[in-house]
């Protein structure tokens, strides 16, 4: 077991009344998963990623990620644990526009603190593997929005993380864009990386091993 | 790490010219105030740091009570010498007698001088530890010697060797060239010691100096002492205190207090009121100190500003760093690194700015400040003062910018909440404080200065300069130079004097009057002048008449002036008499003729002093005052007088002053303070305003959206424009009523300094409320207009 959501509800107070986000989730998912998140616009869906990604926290219930019990951890440590073990992939990319492609990739590992020749060999080892080598000294305006969420792919990859999350990572591409990043998604579950996208879509969805409905912060 | 951080400060601020420019010029104008005033203060602290025992070297000075009122001077008599070497020699290493910095008429081989030099006791060089280029260091050995500046000797002997050579001082007498010193640097004292002479050879060649070898009352020479190691300047000063009254009866009734005036205190802590020690300098020293501190602040304000402004652009970037797992603290470091950058990048414009100012900033302050590239410690305090500034700009950028929660700012949503920007508004109200406190300052020091300057100075100094006449040569002349004058078309009227129109150089008690009360201490300036004076001056009789040849008893006649008249409570003055108690009742009694008008010869910050002018039987006339022909020019005039001059002492060079610029000299200190306090404020309003400018830019950036649609429905471009700008404007608004307590209770202290002051009125204060808002709606306009003129379809499209 990865991790374990139990009675988990998020709420805003909107005008005096108490307005659910995410209202009673349970959730278990095992290594080596693909799941794919789905309901309509402000059904909960990003919510719930952000929570399950520790970037956002929940007013009830409990939250268990590799049997540690995330809501008794205070903020450091669960910082420390996303950062060790969880890597982000976002519709809008959301690279730093002020680096290079070689660069963004390097951010994560700069921020583990991994030393320099192991970090210089991971680095040429991902652009490798995601044929980026020759766009290594660009910056992510001169990429097209499909290679620019392929570095985003492997940025979230290169610190080996155990779960990806994806809030809809083919959001902004063309289909032909969107199903190449799909196809990387299904050969890396392949590989044992844990997976968890947000989509609207019935195709990108059907490339996951399980389907969670939401509405309305419920899960069906 | 670091070097990733840097990398990418560099790219961020590489891509946002703009900001950068904004940022990088009003930290280093900030930066370049803040180095130069740093310079400044260095200068001032550094004074008489030539002379190697600067703490062991004092001068003796005397405090005495006239009245009540105590004053206090170098000014000491003669005895005290053989007193304090016979009572107290084992306090002294050295002890040193002086005269004033005089000026003489050097001549070699036909080339003839004038400089100024003191008359000093053989230790003076070993005491000043002068360092001797040529010669010997013991150059006063013997009388006849005279030791000079390396500057002075170039002038006179040009290539040739100086040493052994004879020099003629006044057409007098002659002195050998026993030593050449380096000259002592511009920012010491006697760094205007061009020539020093043997103390005994002064004695030796002035009748009045014997005499007053053993008179208590003649207050008129110097002493400087180096006092020994193993005693401290206020243990001596207890030994010596009471050592005048203890030894002179006649003088004990001033009680007279002798106290050793340290010389590192001499520049900075001159001044004395009622006998204590009450600053000087200093106080301008902590000032600019101030103001440099106020002006790096504004700096650094926009600094804070302009970056928070910027959050909701670097939000995203926060957001996803931290979502790939930056630390809050690493995020803080990164953006401290990027102020360092900006701080370093801002230090070396500034650096340039001051290399480019120090001439002109030397010319202002009359100061002689070089770059100090070789020195150690301006370059480590300066790595102090950048990483200083570093953390005090960045920090507040760095907490704020690193807390944003990344999910917020990644979904998007990201508002800078409803009080984000009230930190900000409290920053702008703190700058526009400070610059309008500065601007009240600055009309205060510039209305002062006027103020003084339009105070009647009871004489006409337009047209008038005065010829010093030192030399020997002079003597006996004043009848034949007077009709050689006057003769000429150049010259309407001519004086002599014993002491220059702009100063007092005598001060005398003990006299007698009719009605004087009992116990009366007076002390009176004393003038002797020659008949033609009040004439010559242009000064207006008040009361009875004005000299006059006719009458022979004039000889024995004074005038005084109104104040005088007060001073002794003297009612009917003309005609009464005045008895000189320091005669041995040889002479008459002076007969007060008339009454002039109160002339301004000391400070025109201060009430004019009680004067007696007396006609000059003696011949002790230092001055020619010449009234020039006002229906010539002045450089026509100056030619005709130098011809005659020429024509009689052949020997000396002609030298003479407008009074009307000695006068105006008075102000110097003052008008230097006005205007470099005008040019502080100028760039404190610019560095505000270029931050305002900045901060209008983002504003009008975020209201984008707005301010489209207020214009589609329907606002015109003035309704924007006040819109944007009312903000602002009240927070000015704010900053005056902040600002104006503060700088009227800072400038009444200042004026207090000054006895003949202005009064503070209401439109000084009105003024510069006036001219902040200005400036406020002219920076602000120019953004607001920009942005009320753009076409809303663009902004709105971009949703």
């Amino acid at each position: 077991m990865l991790l374990q959501l139990n009675n988990i509800f998020k709420w805003v107070n909107s005008g005096g009344q108490r307005v659910f986000l995410l209202k009673d989730i349970n959730l278990t998912v095992e290594e080596g998963e693909f799941i794919s998140v789905m309901g309509p616009s402000g059904s909960g869906k990003s919510t719930l990623l952000n929570v399950i990604g520790m970037l956002d926290n929940f007013d009830e219930g409990k939250y268990c990620f590799m049997d540690e019990p995330v809501h008794t951890l205070k903020e450091k440590h669960r910082a420390n644990l996303y950062k060790q073990y969880i890597g982000f992939v976002f519709q809008s990319y959301h690279l730093l526009d002020d680096l290079t492609v070689q660069e963004n990739l390097e951010m994560p590992l700069l921020y583990k603190k991994v030393r320099n020749s192991e970090r210089k060999s991971l680095v040429a080892d991902t652009l490798d593997r995601f044929n980026l080598v020759g766009k290594k000294d660009l910056f992510p305006t001169q990429l097209s929005g499909g290679q620019q969420q392929l570095v985003g792919v492997a940025r979230a990859l290169i610190s080996s993380p155990k779960l990806i999350l994806a809030d809809e990572p083919t959001g902004n591409l063309n289909s032909k864009q969107g199903e190449e990043i799909m196809e990387l998604f299904k050969q890396l579950n392949e590989d044992g990386v844990t997976i968890i996208q947000v989509t609207h879509s019935e195709k990108n969805a059907t490339f996951g091993s399980r389907i969670i409905n939401l509405l309305d912060g419920r899960k069906l | 790490m670091f070097k990733n951080y840097l990398k990418i400060a560099w790219r961020n601020l590489w891509n946002n010219k703009g900001y950068t420019a904004i940022n990088v010029g009003g930290l280093a104008m900030g930066m370049a105030v803040t180095l130069i005033i740093g310079l400044w203060i260095q200068d001032e602290l550094s004074h008489n740091n030539y002379f190697s025992k600067k703490e062991k070297i004092a001068q003796v000075f005397q405090s005495q009570t006239f009245n009540g009122n105590t004053s206090t001077g170098p000014a000491i008599p003669r005895p005290l010498e053989k007193a304090l070497r016979d009572g107290y020699a084992d306090n002294f290493k050295h002890l040193v007698m002086s005269s004033w910095n005089i000026s003489r008429y050097l001549k070699y081989k036909g080339k003839s001088i004038s400089q100024t030099g003191n008359f000093m006791q053989r230790e003076a060089p070993e005491m000043l530890n002068l360092k001797i280029l040529k010669g010997e260091k013991d150059g006063l050995r013997e009388l006849n010697s005279v030791m000079l500046s390396e500057s002075v000797a170039h002038a006179l002997f040009g290539a040739e060797e100086p040493i052994g050579k004879t020099l003629q001082v006044n057409n007098q007498y002659d002195v050998m060239v026993t030593a050449v010193y380096e000259d002592i640097p511009f920012n010491n004292s006697f760094h205007d010691a061009e020539f020093l002479m043997s103390w005994d050879k002064m004695i030796a060649t002035q009748e009045w100096m014997k005499n007053a070898e053993d008179q208590w009352g003649n207050n008129s020479f110097q002493m400087f002492v180096e006092i020994t190691n193993n005693t401290t300047m206020d243990r001596v000063t207890k030994a010596i205190l009471n050592v005048k009254k203890n030894l002179n009866e006649d003088t004990a009734e001033y009680n007279p207090q002798i106290f050793l005036f340290p010389m590192k205190d001499w520049y900075l802590r001159g001044n004395f009121e009622n006998g204590k020690q009450s600053g000087g300098r200093i106080k301008y020293v902590w000032l600019f100190g101030i103001i440099g501190v106020f002006v790096l602040l504004l700096a650094c304000i926009n600094f804070m500003n302009l970056s928070t402004a910027r959050s909701e652009k670097r939000a995203k970037e926060v957001g996803i760093r931290k979502s790939i797992g930056s630390r809050r603290n690493q995020l803080i470091n990164q953006f401290l690194s990027e102020s360092f950058i900006v701080v370093l990048f801002a230090f070396v414009v500034a650096i340039v700015i001051v290399l480019l100012c120090l001439n002109g900033f030397n010319d202002l302050s009359k100061k002689e400040i070089s770059f100090p590239w070789e020195n150690g410690i301006f370059w480590l305090s300066s790595l102090v003062f950048i990483v200083f500034t570093a953390l005090v700009s960045g920090s507040y950028p760095a907490l704020y910018l690193s807390s944003f929660k990344p999910v917020d700012v990644l979904k998007g949503t990201f508002k800078a909440g409803k009080y984000a920007g009230l930190p900000r508004k409290i920053l702008v109200v703190l700058q526009f404080t400070v610059s309008v406190a500065f601007i009240i300052g600055t009309i205060i020091v510039m209305q002062q200065i006027n103020h003084a300057k339009n105070r009647p100075i009871g004489y006409n100094k337009e047209g008038l300069i005065q010829i010093p006449t030192f030399s020997q040569d002079f003597e006996g002349k004043y009848d034949l130079m007077r009709s050689e004058f006057l003769s000429t078309n150049a010259v309407i009227e001519m004086s002599a004097s014993s002491s220059p129109t702009t100063e007092i150089w005598s001060n005398r008690s003990g006299f007698d009057w009719e009605g004087k009360p009992e116990g009366f201490q007076e002390d009176l300036a004393w003038t002797d002048v020659t008949p033609e004076y009040a004439k010559s001056l242009g000064m207006k009789i008040v009361e009875g008449r004005d000299f006059s040849r006719e009458f022979a008893s004039d000889s024995n006649a004074v005038l005084l002036n109104r104040t005088a008249v007060k001073y002794m409570g003297i009612k009917d003055p003309v005609g009464k008499f005045l008895r000189d108690d320091n005669d041995d009742g040889g002479e008459p009694p002076l007969k007060i003729i008339g009454v002039v008008e109160d002339m301004i010869t000391q400070s025109p910050y201060e009430p004019v002093k009680q004067g007696i002018y007396v006609f000059d039987k003696h011949g002790n006339s230092s001055f020619y005052n010449l009234r020039l022909n006002p229906n010539q020019s002045a450089s026509q005039n100056i030619a005709i007088i130098e011809g005659v001059f020429k024509e009689h002492f052949p020997d000396l060079p002609f030298e003479y002053d407008f009074v009307d610029s000695e006068y105006g000299a008075k102000f110097a200190s003052e008008e230097r303070i006005g205007t470099l306090s005008g040019i502080f404020t100028a760039l404190a309003i610019l560095i505000s305003c270029l931050g305002l400018f900045g901060l209008t830019s983002f504003v009008a950036e975020q209201r984008t959206k707005e301010i489209g649609v207020r214009k589609v429905l329907g606002a015109t471009v003035f309704n924007v424009w006040g819109m944007l700008s009312k903000d602002f404007l009240k927070l000015v608004i704010i900053s005056c009523f902040i600002a104006i307590p503060i700088a009227y209770y800072v400038m009444n202290g200042w004026l207090q300094d000054y006895p003949y002051h202005m009064l503070l009125e209401w439109w000084i204060f009105a003024l510069a409320v006036f001219g902040a808002m200005m400036v406020t709606v002219i920076t602000v306009s120019f953004q607001a207009i920009k942005a009320a003129n753009s076409n809303p379809v663009k902004s709105l499209r971009t949703e």
